[in-house]
């Protein structure tokens, strides 16, 4: 079991050694904040659903992915955005991708550009239906049978919306439409990276789903990284 | 004599008089007599009186007339015969005095209360009569709207289930006609303060002096009398004249023509009245007399009602409705809000607002849109319906393969019956907890049940709820009809409440197997059940809303098979909160007192009830029992009845078998060809239902029908043979008589 996890944390490691690798180099007078979220207290242990339906591809037990907290205390899933960021969200070379795998939302929160087209996969073979709470954008729920495996949506407006399955009432995920370029996704182990900021003091946010937001001043300079972490806690 | 007719059918099946119908036919008999008397007074307007008659009898150019008359008349005459030899299949006439007298004092919470000449005491505060009405009308959203309705039509939605139906306040016919402190002794003593005369054992009013101030009943009456636009009656000077009583024939089965309908009530077609440009100015002074009780002042569904309602009032301020032609994600159109107001909620307390003027209508569709802020800024998208496909056999199947294959399952179960895997999860997008529709019971569809209204809300969706659009999810667009005829295929149109229990003669042994086909065979009587309010803990949102009963006697036995719906079969679980499922059936317990029913809710310490029951931890039982909650189960050798009961798709069939007869007389027995009384409760242990948290119906007739016989084939002819000799002698004397006449001149 041990040795599972610690090749599992290898493998983040590497895999995001790798990606922070072969990012591309910040672009001509912008700076960078990198930086990490970390989980002030003592971590929850996750809630453990029991699944009764499905179990051939839900499987027999879900971890509640509301805070996941990794090695030193990173926390996971909080979005860090930089306040009154201008510009539009650029279009991404590639479609973004939600998934619904093993009954979860993949990812479990992600950043949409607005106006956007987002795809939004149904990997499992059963039914699933995509319910929002969306206020500024129309509100969605639509069903997505085990032979409907694309549906493509559209958010124009930017905002942070949940995501639920009424059919299978563990699901949960969160899509933050994104308004400007400035968002980074924090991963396992609690690191972020925004790229192209301009030169300057900013307000940089970090949001988290359960945990709440909370904002601090960076000072960037060009082409060196400012580094920032952020405490957050239950309150 | 034409217009006698005339007035005769148009009131019957018409108009609804403004009086009694008792009223309306004594009047009508009076004016007949006193015709015939005015024609009769001399000869000659006797004679001139009966000419016509007799041309017809005599002359020979009125030949066809003459044979026509000779051919209806022993039709119509064998046709009562044949309506009175075969109708059998009906609860028998009770003769009910519907305002009795009242007694001269009562005693109110200890004190003595004289009802002669007693006046309402708030009537004198003028200054706060506002108040006074708007805190009725409040204990009234929170007690009485169940049965007696929002509309005060006596049609609530729990209004189904009792026989006698609630009170019709706006009828000018009830309080209309009575003073207050007539409905002060009616409100504060209930069905049980009810005289002899009027079968108070049949009434499930309840004694609300247990429950209400004085003051609160002298305000609800103020609410009633101010909503409804009436004055009440007031004392004569020296009020001691007698009351006048009125009598009223109730038969079994005939309900007033608008309950019939109200069912499945809804308009099926989009509402037709041209879209109107409302006054939100005016629509807000309509919803604050006839909304706000339950949509709250805020438009924000938080209101004295809604925290017993289920499903909740709809709050305005999202912008969010169910009940919608536009597309996934948009908010309704005018018409789709103003067909919602007019025609109301199927199955939940929100009636059809019909009553209110088109105009108030649509003021009230601009003033409710204007609680969503910016919802209704742009105008919805409408959703694009697919090309309608008739029902038909072929459509139906591939409607039940798309509706596996999409999973309506998962939520709706696989019969449909609102028992799926996901169901008790379910929540609406403000947190409450929601049930899904139960697909064998289009009449309880929230949007209406026809197909067209099914196929809509699989293409729109229902917002705020669970339920997903379907549109952009089935494999080619006509599968949406497909799928809406097979719903529509899993249950029929409307409910058909029956009033009366047949239970028909077998011979043979009678089979225990609930799913044996013999039981499909044998007509079924449904019977509808509400939630019991009347004790506490009250059940304000019954999970089982119905049973079916199918019943049979051999020689030796009577069996009953009972069908009824319940998402989950459930155990006793301290943990999850669950109680055994449970039905009973209630008879009284002694047959000694004819006609005379105990308390319907498990009788009263003077008049206990005898029970038929069953409960999935322990299987069939018998009981006697005096009142909710002091049951008291019968021991091994003394329970007689046997039964097994099966469970399959949010269904459960139960047969339970027991001898008929008993040489004991305080036993209970099934003698044939008498009128018996039954009632029945069932308690859904899986929604927490125990105890007095159950559904109920009133009390209903039962009866063993003697074995088949050819009387209603061999009378009616006979009759109408008969009928035809009479009408020959007759049309004989009279020529005999005109040719005398004319021999004679």
């Amino acid at each position: 079991m041990l040795k599972w996890v610690s090749v599992l944390c290898a493998e983040v490691l590497a895999v995001a050694l790798i990606t922070g690798a072969s990012t591309p180099v910040t672009a001509q007078g912008g700076g960078s904040i990198v930086g990490e979220v970390k989980f002030s207290g003592t971590p929850p242990a996750p809630k453990v659903i029991k699944v009764n339906k499905d179990n051939q591809v839900c499987g027999d037990e879900k971890k509640s992915e509301d805070v996941i907290v990794g090695a030193n205390k990173g926390l996971q899933n909080a979005v860090v955005s930089v306040v009154g960021a201008k510009g539009p969200a650029p279009k991404p070379a590639q479609k973004t991708v939600l998934d619904q795998k093993g009954c979860q939302f993949v990812p479990h929160v992600l950043v949409v550009p607005a106006g956007a087209d987002l795809d939004i996969l149904n990997s499992d073979g059963v039914l699933h239906n995509i319910h929002t709470s969306s206020t500024a954008n129309p509100s969605l729920n639509k069903a997505q049978p085990k032979f409907k495996k694309v549906m493509t949506e559209k958010f124009d407006k930017p905002e942070v919306i949940q995501l639920k399955c009424d059919v299978h009432s563990w699901m949960a995920g969160w899509l933050v439409v994104q308004a400007h370029p400035l968002y980074a996704v924090s991963d396992a182990s609690g690191a972020f990276k925004l790229d192209n900021v301009p030169p300057g003091k900013h307000q940089v946010e970090v949001w988290h789903e359960t945990l709440g937001k909370m904002t601090q001043e960076v000072e960037v300079k060009a082409g060196a990284p400012s580094k920032v972490t952020f405490e957050l806690g239950k309150k | 004599m034409l217009v006698l007719v005339v007035m005769f059918v148009l009131f019957r099946f018409g108009i609804r008089p403004p009086a009694p119908w008792s009223v309306v036919t004594l009047y009508m008999t009076i004016v007949l007599i006193a015709v015939l008397v005015y024609v009769s007074s001399d000869s000659d307007s006797w004679r001139s009186f009966l000419a016509p008659i007799r041309s017809t009898l005599v002359d020979d150019s009125k030949r066809p007339i003459r044979f026509a008359l000779m051919v209806l008349i022993p039709l119509v005459v064998g046709y009562y015969a044949y309506s009175q030899a075969a109708a059998r299949i009906e609860a028998p006439a009770e003769l009910r005095a519907i305002h009795p007298a009242p007694p001269a004092s009562i005693s109110f919470k200890g004190k003595t209360l004289d009802v002669q000449g007693l006046d309402n005491p708030l009537r004198k505060d003028a200054a706060n009569f506002r108040k006074h009405v708007a805190e009725g009308a409040v204990i009234y959203i929170k007690n009485c709207v169940y049965c007696h309705g929002d509309n005060l039509d006596g049609a609530g939605h729990f209004s189904h289930a009792f026989n006698p139906p609630p009170a019709n306040f706006t009828d000018p016919g009830t309080i209309a006609m009575l003073q207050e402190a007539y409905l002060f002794w009616r409100i504060a003593k209930g069905g049980p303060g009810l005289p002899k005369e009027s079968k108070p054992w049949n009434s499930v009013m309840p004694a609300w002096e247990d429950r209400l101030s004085a003051e609160d009943i002298w305000k609800v009456i103020m609410y009633l009398y101010d909503a409804t636009g009436y004055q009440p009656r007031r004392w004569e000077s020296h009020a001691a004249a007698p009351h006048p009583q009125v009598v009223e024939a109730r038969r079994g089965g005939s309900f007033p023509l608008a309950f019939l309908v109200a069912p499945v009530g809804r308009v099926l077609a989009p509402p037709t009245e041209a879209q109107q440009p409302g006054d939100p100015a005016q629509g807000k002074i309509i919803y604050e007399k006839k909304c706000v009780l339950c949509h709250g002042e805020k438009g924000d569904a938080d209101s004295p009602a809604a925290p017993q309602l289920d499903p909740k009032p709809r709050d305005f301020t999202k912008g969010k409705y169910k009940v919608r032609t536009s597309a996934s994600g948009q908010p309704p159109t005018d018409s789709d809000l103003f067909g919602v107001i007019s025609d109301g909620m199927p199955g939940t307390s929100m009636p059809a607002w019909k009553v209110l003027s088109e105009k108030d209508r649509w003021n009230l569709v601009a003033y409710v849109k204007s609680f969503a802020g910016g919802a209704f800024k742009e105008p919805p998208k409408a959703a694009a319906l697919p090309k309608e496909v008739a029902a038909s056999k072929e459509s139906v199947a591939r409607g039940k393969e798309m509706f596996e294959a999409i999973e309506c399952n998962k939520c709706h179960g696989n019969a449909g019956r609102a028992d799926g895997p996901s169901a008790p999860e379910l929540k609406d997008d403000w947190g409450n907890p929601l049930r899904p529709a139960n697909l064998t019971k289009p009449w309880l569809f929230r949007g209406g049940g026809s197909r067209l209204q099914v196929a809509t809300r699989l293409v729109t969706g229902l917002m705020g709820t669970p339920m997903p659009s379907f549109i952009d999810s089935v494999e080619k667009p006509e599968d949406i009809w497909h799928v809406a005829n097979y719903v529509r295929s899993l249950g029929p149109d409307r409910p058909d409440y029956a009033t009366f229990m047949p239970v028909r003669a077998v011979a043979g042994e009678i089979p225990d197997d609930p799913a044996a086909p013999f039981w499909a065979q044998q007509p079924p009587a449904n019977f509808s059940l509400a939630g019991q309010v009347i004790v506490d803990p009250r059940n304000f949102n019954p999970s089982i809303d119905g049973v079916t009963v199918r019943a049979v006697y051999s020689e030796a036995e009577i069996a009953f098979h009972l069908t009824w719906d319940d998402p989950t079969a459930s155990k006793p679980d301290p943990k999850a909160k669950t109680f055994a499922d449970q039905i009973a059936l209630e008879f009284p317990a002694t047959a000694g007192k004819e006609g005379e029913r105990p308390y319907v809710l498990m009788g009263d310490g003077s008049d206990p009830v005898s029970l038929l029951l069953w409960t999935s931890d322990g299987g069939v039982g018998e009981a006697t029992a005096s009142g909710i909650g002091k049951i008291v189960p019968k021991m091994a050798d003394a329970v007689k009845a046997t039964g097994k009961a099966v469970f399959a798709d949010g269904q459960y069939r139960l047969v339970i078998k027991r001898p008929r007869g008993s040489k004991d007389p305080n036993e209970l027995a099934f003698p044939v060809g008498r009128f018996l009384s039954v009632a029945f409760m069932a308690w859904d242990g899986g929604a927490g239902e125990t105890e007095s948290r159950m559904s109920f119906s009133s009390w209903y007739y039962l009866r063993l029908e003697e074995p088949a016989s050819a009387r209603p084939y061999v009378i009616p002819p006979l009759v109408a043979l008969l009928t035809v000799g009479l009408e020959l002698l007759v049309v004989r004397g009279a020529r005999r008589g005109a040719q005398g006449e004319q021999g004679g001149n």
